[in-house]
Parts: structure tokens; sequence; C-alpha cells
């Protein structure tokens, strides 16, 4: 067993608070496509962003994980002087075409085994919180319970469990034990653990003070993407507590049992874990529209624009996980992060379908330090629009509630509300539409905008394995792109079920999944084609003039 | 305070002006409520209040999966008493330590609250006291306040008895009933009580003789025995 310890630059936690704008646009080299420079884009916002700048996925990680893009001496002497020349992309092109091939097959005989042993019970069966039948949680001794292919533990600094993805936390307290001596025997010498890689197992550590974050991984993802999925759960925790009640509580007393605060809130937290299993907004650090005739989503953003109060902040109208309409105070930007935790809470539990509900929710990249009163409904019940108002008053529930009321009186008067329940019934698009008959499916993400857009993914992608893992293959490209040591701009690789392409700019990011039977000329033809198409359909697939009140 | 809504309880909650109806509505009124109030729901976390909410709202029972209420949960039902259709504004509350302070600043507003043990649970009743001392601090004095033993059809697994819950509720003043989210036991009734009983405040002035909330529940409640099937 090979620990992979780095020395720790700093341990200082950012108070998570972006100031709007920070640091946006810098080291921006020259675009290497003509004409595409950022904020042109296909998909950038005509009138400015919705969302906090974020470079780029880089963005979401290196502030929070300093140390993680600073590389040791040793790994620069070693890397060739000229990153782009053809003979180091060649080499990684093999390089990866092996690894590629590798995780095909990998997944073909975890795939094999799933189905005829039944090893990975679905999620869903194994969920906690069954006041009938006393907690019914996983036997962590058995295989069944080592089997998961990805474990997430939650520890404070004194060792005590606070959350874990499978098993009860009491089971599993002398684990956690173990993790937490790990951690602070590389601290005693002034050292930090970042992660151990074993046995086809990754197990990375995320320490945020007070808490300890640790995930147990045989998924073909980088440790830079594990880690990534940690820091989510530990925002999504900040969500619940904000970071000043956190750090105070443990101030106060080290040995405090978190779980007593947290109780109830296992299901997002779970929930969280299988979106990011299953959504690759995530990944991109980006978030999807709901396709939408632009007249109808402006009369939508108006109706919303119009519905407004003192106290709110923002407006989000969402379907599924997809953005319908986001309405915004002047200046108050929307982190990616935050919108995403709320997708998360509203996708995690039923019991918003009816009623009103009204809870505080910290937005930990906007403020980490206090609590917003989310408004949270739905329009009409069988519909899957839900509203989202986020206001700063706590007791501001009725003026808020009125908005809604006054927001649906508008949509009625607009009479969009036809066209917005027929989007409703078609919320993906085909990769059919584009034209091009060896696309499968695409990423396209604009880094001005903060937005992607994607197809419904379509055979042959159709069982929830194939799915997973063309997320995963998206995944592998996007940490290939993304190598803080090694980054690349452009991949193309041909393998025995798919041909993938990557091109990484400063304006854009695209992922694209062909058959197999193509050429890579044809692959670059199809790009141009695509982006064309994007372009054109631009102002249905993405918000491109945000609204504020 | 509350925005426009504030007034709820009183015979004209959206000022429109009309003396209350006192029988059913004409076609064509604009809603069809005539008097409103506000009821909490109230108690730790998994006693179940909001399947007690959604037996007396939908008839049905949440089997399955205990799923934590998110903060408040606001919902309307409208009932009709003596012939005066009362809405009834609930708000169903998130157990959880870390949701109190958002509780806390809808107390005062409330005008009822039910607030709910489990009779299997001996910890969410010994927590009672901290409840109603709670309720004291923040709730109007005049707010009607009721103790329900929820869970009463599991009585293999009886951790409270009955008399223990009667003792306490005679200590405050309360009334007192045990309920079953389940079976629907004294359900209805506890939400019913609490419509009569804002129906009177709103018709009639204080000093008149008025409706008994302990007496009418006295008589009406079913008793949970061993064998209690309802």
């Amino acid at each position: 067993m090979a620990a992979d310890v780095h020395k720790k630059k700093s341990w200082e936690v950012s108070n998570g608070s972006l100031v709007p704008g920070d640091g946006q646009h810098t080291e921006r080299s020259e675009s290497p496509t003509p004409g595409l420079a950022q904020g042109t884009e296909p998909g950038a916002g005509q009138e400015g962003a919705m969302f906090v700048h974020t470079r780029s996925y880089e963005d979401l990680t290196s502030p929070e994980d300093g140390a993680a893009a600073v590389r040791s001496p040793e790994e620069r002497r070693g890397e060739p002087a000229e990153q782009s020349s053809m003979e180091q992309i060649s080499k990684d092109f093999s390089e990866l075409s092996t690894q590629l091939t590798g995780m095909a097959l990998d997944l073909d005989e975890e795939m094999r085994a799933g189905k005829e042993g039944k090893l990975e019970p679905s999620p869903q069966t194994t969920r906690r919180d069954s006041v009938l039948s006393g907690k019914e949680e996983e036997d962590v001794t058995m295989d069944a319970w080592r089997l998961h292919r990805k474990h997430v533990f939650v520890l404070s600094e004194a060792g005590k469990p606070v959350y874990s993805r499978y098993g009860s936390e009491e089971a599993l307290s002398s684990t956690m034990g173990v993790m937490m001596a790990l951690v602070s025997f590389l601290e005693a010498e002034k050292n930090a653990i970042r992660s151990i890689h074993a046995d086809g197992y990754k197990v990375v550590f995320v320490r945020r003070s007070p808490l300890v974050l640790v995930a147990v991984a045989r998924t073909r993802q980088s440790e830079q993407e594990i880690a990534h999925e940690l820091l989510y759960i530990y925002y999504q925790i900040l969500s619940l507590l904000t970071w000043t009640q956190l750090n105070h509580i443990f101030q106060q007393k080290q040995n405090y049992d978190l779980r007593r605060l947290l109780a109830g809130s296992e299901r997002i937290t779970d929930n969280l874990l299988d979106l990011m299993a299953h959504d690759p907004s995530f990944l991109m650090g980006a978030v999807r529209c709901l396709p939408l005739a632009a007249s109808v989503r402006d009369a939508v953003s108006s109706s919303l624009q119009q519905a407004k109060a003192k106290s709110l902040v923002f407006s989000i109208l969402l379907s599924g996980n997809q953005l319908v309409s986001l309405v915004r105070k002047k200046d108050q930007f929307l982190h990616p992060i935050d919108l995403h935790l709320l997708f998360n809470l509203i996708s995690s539990s039923s019991s918003f379908r009816e009623g009103e509900a009204w809870t505080p929710i910290c937005l930990p990249k906007f403020n980490s330090s206090g609590f917003f009163h989310a408004h949270i409904s739905y329009l009409e019940q069988e519909m899957d629009l839900c509203l989202l108002l986020v206001s700063t008053d706590r007791e501001d529930f009725f003026t808020v509630s009125d908005c809604k009321r006054r927001f649906q009186e508008r949509l009625r008067r607009r009479g969009v509300q036809h066209a917005l329940h027929e989007a409703l019934r078609t919320p993906f698009y085909s990769v059919a539409q584009v034209g091009i008959p060896d696309l499968r499916h695409f990423i396209y993400k604009s880094k001005s905008s903060g937005l992607f857009t994607s197809p419904e993914i379509e055979a042959p992608y159709v069982q929830e394995e194939e799915k997973e893992r063309l997320l995963g293959l998206y995944q592998y490209l996007h940490s290939r792109a993304h190598n803080s040591s090694r980054p690349l701009k452009n991949i193309y690789f041909t393998g025995p079920r798919e041909n993938l392409l990557a091109w990484v700019t400063n304006a854009f990011e695209l992922y694209v999944c062909y058959s197999p039977l193509g050429t890579k000329a044809g692959a670059i033809n199809a790009v141009n084609k695509l982006m064309k198409w994007i372009r054109k359909e631009e102002d249905r697939l993405f918000i491109l003039t945000p609204q504020t009140y | 305070m509350g925005g426009p809504d504030g007034a709820a309880g009183s015979e004209t909650p959206e000022g429109s002006g009309d003396p209350p109806k006192s029988s059913g509505d004409p076609p064509g009124l604009p809603r069809d409520y005539e008097l409103s109030g506000k009821v909490m729901l109230l108690g730790d976390s998994g006693v179940g209040k909001t399947c007690f909410l959604l037996q007396f709202k939908d008839g049905a029972f949440l089997s399955g999966t205990f799923i934590a209420t998110v903060g408040i949960d606001f919902r309307n039902k409208v009932v009709a008493v003596d012939g005066v259709k009362v809405k009834l504004q609930i708000w169903d509350t998130a157990g959880q330590e870390r949701f109190r302070s958002v509780t806390h600043a809808y107390y005062r507003d409330a005008q009822a609250l039910l607030l709910l043990y489990d009779i299997t649970s001996k910890m969410s009743f010994d927590n009672i006291r901290a409840w109603l001392t709670e309720i004291h601090e923040y709730a109007q004095k005049d707010v009607v306040i009721m103790l329900l033993g929820n869970k009463a059809d599991v009585s293999s697994e009886r951790a409270v008895r009955t008399e223990d819950g009667a003792s306490l509720a005679r200590e405050y003043g309360v009334p007192f009933m045990e309920t079953s989210a389940k079976t629907g036991m004294n359900v209805e009734l506890a939400f019913l009580a609490i419509a009569k009983e804002l129906k009177q405040r709103a018709v009639q002035p204080l000093d008149e003789p008025h409706f008994q909330i302990h007496d009418y529940i006295e008589s009406q409640k079913q008793k949970s025995s061993c064998c209690a099937f309802s």
C-alpha cells in the first residue's frame, strides 16, 4: 500500500463567500479559436452572467485546495518544456486509449457481476430512516457492504462519526477512528494525507476543519474529482448549519455529536451522492436549462421579476434538475454550487409537492455565515415546475408567499402557461435534431454563462449502468482535460464501443460521443456542424438575457 | 410580522368587508370559507406530525419510510363547523433542533397548537415539558393548546401510559387525547375541536358563555385500549 502524501501548503478554510466578480477574467491567454473568445461563444449571456464567474472546473477546486495546483519540483522537471509537442500528445493519446479501454472492460465485468450476483443493491432499497422497522441499516460486516462502489464518510476531528453513506455511523465508529488516526499521524509530522491508492481503490481525504471527509472509491474517477465530490458534501453540510455555526459548535465542545443537529438530513446527503453519479451538472460545474422558446422564457422571467419583494434575493423556477428561469437582485450573483445544492434539496424530498415549505438554508458559496430563507412550492401538483424564492427575512413568509401568488397570476395573464406545459412535456431534446448521423451524445458548456446543454441520453445507453458508463467516460475526458499538471485542450479517442472527442478552450468546453464507425475527419467536421447548430438554437437552450429585479 | 394574511382569524380575513355567512356559500363567492385560523403542529422529530396532518387532509396514511419535514410546511384545509366554513391554515413543523429558530418566529401568529408525542417513545413524552415552556415563551397568551399522544395503534410498544399523558395535560390545563395517524383515531376530532373553538372566538364576544373545548373533547374522543380498532 502506497500512501500518496503531499506537503500541505495551508489549512485555512476560505469562508466561502465569493465576492461577485472576484478574480474573473484573470490569466486569459489568447483564444485558440478566433471569434470564440469568452463571452462570444454560443450560450454566452448577452447582458452579463447570472452566476458568480467560475473560470473553470479548477476554479471550483483550486481555491479550496490550494496545494492541488502546486506541483512538486520533481514533477516540474520531468515535464516536457513544450506541452503541445506532437510527441507528447501522441503519448497522451496512447496512454489515454489504454486507460479508456481498460475502463470499458472493467465496467463490462462489473456489470456482468452485478447482473449475476446482484452484488450491488440499488441505493433506493438501502435507504435508512425507516421509522416503522427501526433502523434498517446495512450490516457493515457483510461482503455486500464492502462491494459498494463509493463509500463516503464524514467525521469530526475528535474522530466522531457524522455521516456514512452506507451502514450506521455507530457500527463504523472504530473505522472512522482509524481514519482520524491516519490524518493525525501525518499531521503530527507537519504533513497531510491526501489519498491512498491500493488494490483498485482510491481512499481520498479532504480536511475542512472541524470536519474530515473521506471517500473510498473503486470508480475510475480521478483523485481530484473524488475530492471535488467530497467538497460538495461539505458544502451540503454547511448549507444546513452555516460555517459559523459549525465552527462555533466545535469550539464550544470538541467532542460534539453533530448527528444531533443533522438529524433528518441524511436523505439529502444520500441524494446528493446519487445525483452526482448521474447528473453531469456537478462535473461541469454548470447549470442546464430547460429547452424553452425564448419568447416563453422571457415572459416567465418578467413575470418572476415583477413578483418581487424587498427581502427577495433570488427567484428561481426549475423543472427536474433544469433551470427554467432565474431572477436575481442587482449585483447579487448565485454560484453554480449553491444552485446545485438547492436543486438537490428539492429533488431529495417529495414533501415539497404539496403545500408551501419555508426553510432556512445557507448558500455556502454566497455567504457561509448566514441563513437565507427559502420558500419552496410546486406551481401545480401534476406539473414538474418548482418555484424557489430566496429571501433574507425569516419572518417574511407571507410576503414571499404572496409573491408566488402574484407570479402565477401574471403567468396566467400573459397566457404562457400552455406553452410552458408543452415545453415540460419534452424536457429533453433528441440528439437527432442536430442532424449528424454518427453523433450519439454531447455536453457543451459555455464558460461565460456557466450554463451547459446536453441532449437526452439515448440508445445504446439505455440501461442505468450504460448511462453511468457514459458519464464515466465524460468524467475521464474531463479529468484529462483539467489535469492540474498536464491539461489537454484536444482529445480524440477511438474506442471499441464509441469514439470520443473533447475540446476545451477559454470560452467553452465540448465533450462529444460518436458511434465507433466514424472517422476522425468526420468527427471534426461534425464538431463544426454541431457548434453551428448550438449557435442556431442558443436562445432556446440557454438563458441569454438574465433578469434582475 | 406577517404580511397581508396577518389579519386572518377575524371575520374578514382578506378584507372583503362581507359579514360572515351563516350558511353555505352562494355561487360566485370569491373564497370558499368564512373564517380562517392558523394551527401549528409541534413535537419531537418522528412523532408523526406530518402523517397526522396527511391523515386529516387526505384521509391517507403515509406508511413506509420516514421523510423528515424541511423547515415548515404550510397547507390549507377548509372544514365545516355548525354550517360555518373554517379554513385551517396548518403549519407542519420540522421536529429537528436545527429548525427551532424558524418555528419560534411563527409561534406568535398561531391561534392553535397541536403538541404531539409518540406513545412508544418515552423521550418524546419527556420533552413535552420543554415544548410547553417554549410555547409559553413564544406563543400568544390565549393560544389553544392540545396535547396529543400519537401512534396509539402500536399498543404493543407503548412506553407512555395514557394516565401519564392525562395527568401532564391536567397540570398544564390543556385538553388531551391519544390519537393514531395510522387508523385515523381522533385525528379529525382534534382539528374539528380547534375549528369549533376558533369559530366560537370569532363569532361571539368573549364574555358570553362559550364552547368548552375540554368538555367537547372528553365527550367525543375515542379511548384507546388494547382492543381499540377504529
